[in-house]
């Protein structure tokens, strides 16, 4: 009998010991073994040796590079998280909208999030030439001639920033499911009471919808300072530097320069700030953030009872 | 009942993966049949691969107790090295061009190169071993090299109605040129060069003007910035400034196929692109500086190497021996310029035009090692002097050389 417990209560982790073990083993297990390399200068041919906080200090003291790198990090995050999370919303809500062929509109803006990171850089490379390119080409239609995107030091993190609006659609998506889940009675209430759709988005939609936006905040606030691939194949770093962003500055001096404790320092300062970020971002959210199941919980919860 | 099923099936499910990621490692680098087994890294791509699986098979049918795998690293070829040697799963033979950055996890190939005799080693271009050795220790043998030389388009120089280059033009005769061509031509230019050039590579130009980014002992002060050095770049920068060269984005290639400019200097890389494009081109030496003797040419040159990790060195060797025999130099051509004197000869190379620009500038380029082989962080500093010549070059900086190049030499 008590046999048959134990096995009871073990069966369901059994079930998901294979992804346990993944877990562990391919998650966990580098994490903390890059910790402990980041206490070493770890070139990758010879044999590491100890040197404590050595990277850290030497990080924050002596390479101008790593504060340069963070700063225009800091930069595209700051810039890039809104504007993708507008884009996003706006997209979502033109795509909740009852109209004929709707479903071809949904697909057309999720299909470049399908498309792999590298196809998407070379596709933007050739867009954004100063001198071939689409872009300059549809602007000078309208008499503007465009600055050369991938040249000018000036332009070049804003075309960055553009070419990764393009992976909007997963955002997209999200925000799309989460308003098709207001029920419709609630915007009839609003447009018997003379509410107009302005007033509806901003007084219902954007305020049920603020768990997913806090979600998709904290989401994009991840991956934006994790973009590596977009400027590692479309600009390089360049021009003069100015889109060497964090993690491209990780991956050279791990890759490039085979400093492998030094990169992996590198990457858990990133860690540490992503994770205060984002615990900001958390405390922040009892402010705006709206739940469903605080406001008047009992109350709405006997409601959906009886709708049963 | 269930119960212990549904148990016994997480269990199996558990073991088949953790069963299928240990499967298949085999002992002492041997196969079930008892051959020695000899992996061997590349990094070409796509059809190149194929015609190297070819050349794989036909060596493991010829050897009956010998098999040797291909593995295509591609693109990625640096970093799956790299990873390899960190995590002592090193290919027992791969190619190899960045000696300073791998020597460390490679084994030293004189002893066995001795043991060939004398004919074997004098056989390739001198030229090459600087490229494959370190420290006066060889650690790989030449497979194929390019150097660069100076490509023109014969049908802008027919237009602009100006005599073509030759081998002893200097760059004054370059600017001439280039000045008519910009000015006859519509919307063309007369040169391009990269806007933001591998370090590596430009030092070449530093070379034929008679000075080098180090000395001997590796100091920048007084090398990177010395006059002869500012002089190059500010040539360059004149040429952009006065409007009758452009600084491409990537390498020029695009630029000159498409015939919009006359002009560039480049590896033998893209002969067979122009050919497919049929741009009506010629290929002669790099311009030289006036006064300053022969112009000469940085060296790409690729090598084969053998880890010193190996468990069969006398079966890689023995590999390496074919990849680098007369034969395999015969069967690469077209893809690789070949590297044995015998090859050149028998092949008539240096009839054809197009190839003999790169043989002369290899053998001008005798006696130069390039900072890469003298400095020990050369990633590093690589990395700086790219972002300094692209102060130099980039048409929305265009800083002052001198500036630039004193800065670049206190780092």
């Amino acid at each position: 009998m008590k046999q048959n417990n134990l096995m009871k209560k073990a069966t369901p982790y059994l079930f998901i010991l294979p992804w346990i073990i993944g877990f562990l083993v391919f998650t966990i297990g580098p994490l903390i073994f890059s910790l402990v390399m980041s206490f070493f200068d770890w070139p990758l041919t010879a044999d590491p040796t100890f040197v404590g906080i050595g990277n850290y200090v030497k990080m924050f003291t002596s390479d101008k590079q790593f504060l340069k790198s963070l700063t225009i990090s800091l930069k595209y995050a700051a810039i890039f998280v809104p504007l993708n999370m507008i884009i996003a919303l706006f997209l979502a809500m033109l795509i909740t909208q009852p109209v004929k062929g709707v479903k071809i509109f949904r697909t057309i803006y999720y299909i470049p999030t399908v498309i792999s990171g590298v196809a998407v850089s070379i596709l933007w490379g050739w867009i954004l030439n100063g001198d071939y390119g689409v872009l300059n080409y549809l602007l000078s239609l309208i008499g503007i001639k465009g600055p050369k995107w991938l040249v000018d030091p000036a332009w070049a993190l804003l075309a960055v920033i553009i070419a990764s609006a393009f992976g909007v659609g997963s955002m997209m998506l999200i925000f799309y499911t989460d308003i098709k889940n207001i029920p419709i009675d609630v915007y009839e209430a609003a447009a018997i009471d003379g509410a107009n759709p302005a007033r509806q988005f901003f007084s219902i939609t954007l305020p049920i919808i603020t768990p997913t936006i806090l979600f998709n905040l904290i989401t994009s606030i991840i991956s934006s300072f994790q973009q590596v691939t977009l400027v590692m194949l479309l600009t390089g770093g360049g021009p003069l530097k100015s889109t060497y962003f964090y993690g491209l500055y990780t991956y050279n001096n791990a890759f490039k320069h085979h400093k492998l404790g030094y990169a992996s320092a590198n990457a858990w300062v990133m860690f540490v700030i992503i994770l205060c970020l984002t615990a900001l971002v958390f405390k922040s959210s009892s402010a705006w953030v709206f739940y469903e199941t605080e406001a008047g919980g009992t109350e709405k919860k006997k409601k959906r009872g009886g709708k049963k | 009942m269930k119960k212990r099923l549904a148990v016994l099936l997480a269990l199996a499910m558990t073991g088949t993966m953790i069963l299928s990621a240990c499967g298949g490692k085999e002992e002492d680098g041997k196969t079930s049949d008892g051959k020695v087994k000899v992996r061997f890294a590349s990094w070409d791509e796509a059809e190149d691969v194929d015609a190297q699986q070819e050349m794989v098979d036909k060596f493991n049918a010829e050897h009956d107790d010998i098999e040797v795998t291909l593995e295509a690293y591609g693109g990625e070829f640096d970093t799956k090295i790299s990873a390899g040697m960190g995590s002592n799963d090193t290919p027992d033979v791969m190619y190899m061009w960045n000696y300073p950055a791998y020597y460390q996890g490679l084994e030293p190939l004189d002893s066995y190169i001795e043991s060939e005799g004398a004919d074997y080693k004098s056989n390739f271009y001198d030229t090459l071993w600087n490229y494959n050795s370190l420290d006066g220790e060889t650690y790989g043998i030449p497979i194929g090299f390019t150097t660069h030389a100076l490509f023109y388009n014969k049908d802008i120089f027919a237009e602009a109605g100006i005599e073509e280059p030759t081998n002893d033009w200097t760059w004054d005769d370059v600017i001439a040129a280039s000045k008519t061509i910009t000015e006859k031509c519509e919307g063309k230019k007369g040169f391009s060069f990269q806007m933001k050039p591998d370090p590596y590579d430009f030092e070449m130009y530093l070379w034929s003007n008679g000075t080098a980014y180090t000395d001997k002992e590796g100091n920048l002060d007084g090398n990177l910035n010395s006059d002869k050095a500012k002089e190059v770049f500010k040539m360059f920068q004149d040429m952009e400034k006065e409007g009758y060269a452009v600084a491409t984005e990537k390498s020029g290639t695009d630029e000159f196929r498409s015939g919009n400019t006359a002009m560039y200097v480049y590896g033998s890389w893209s002969i067979n692109t122009l050919k497919e494009d049929g741009v009506n081109f010629g290929v002669v030496d790099i311009p030289a500086f006036a006064g300053e003797g022969d112009s000469v040419s940085i060296l790409s040159s690729s090598g084969i190497s053998m880890s010193k990790d190996s468990k069969n060195k006398e079966a890689a060797w023995e590999f390496i021996k074919f990849w680098t025999s007369e034969e395999m130099n015969k069967e690469r051509i077209g893809r690789e310029l070949p590297v044995l004197h015998s090859v050149v000869e028998s092949e008539g190379i240096m009839e054809q035009p197009e190839y003999t620009a790169f043989y002369t500038m290899l053998e001008q380029s005798a006696d130069y090692t390039p900072a890469s082989f003298i400095i020990e962080s050369w990633s590093e500093l690589s990395e700086n002097l790219s972002l300094s010549f692209e102060r130099v070059f980039n048409p929305s900086a265009m800083e002052d050389v001198s500036d630039v190049l004193d800065e670049a030499a206190e780092q």
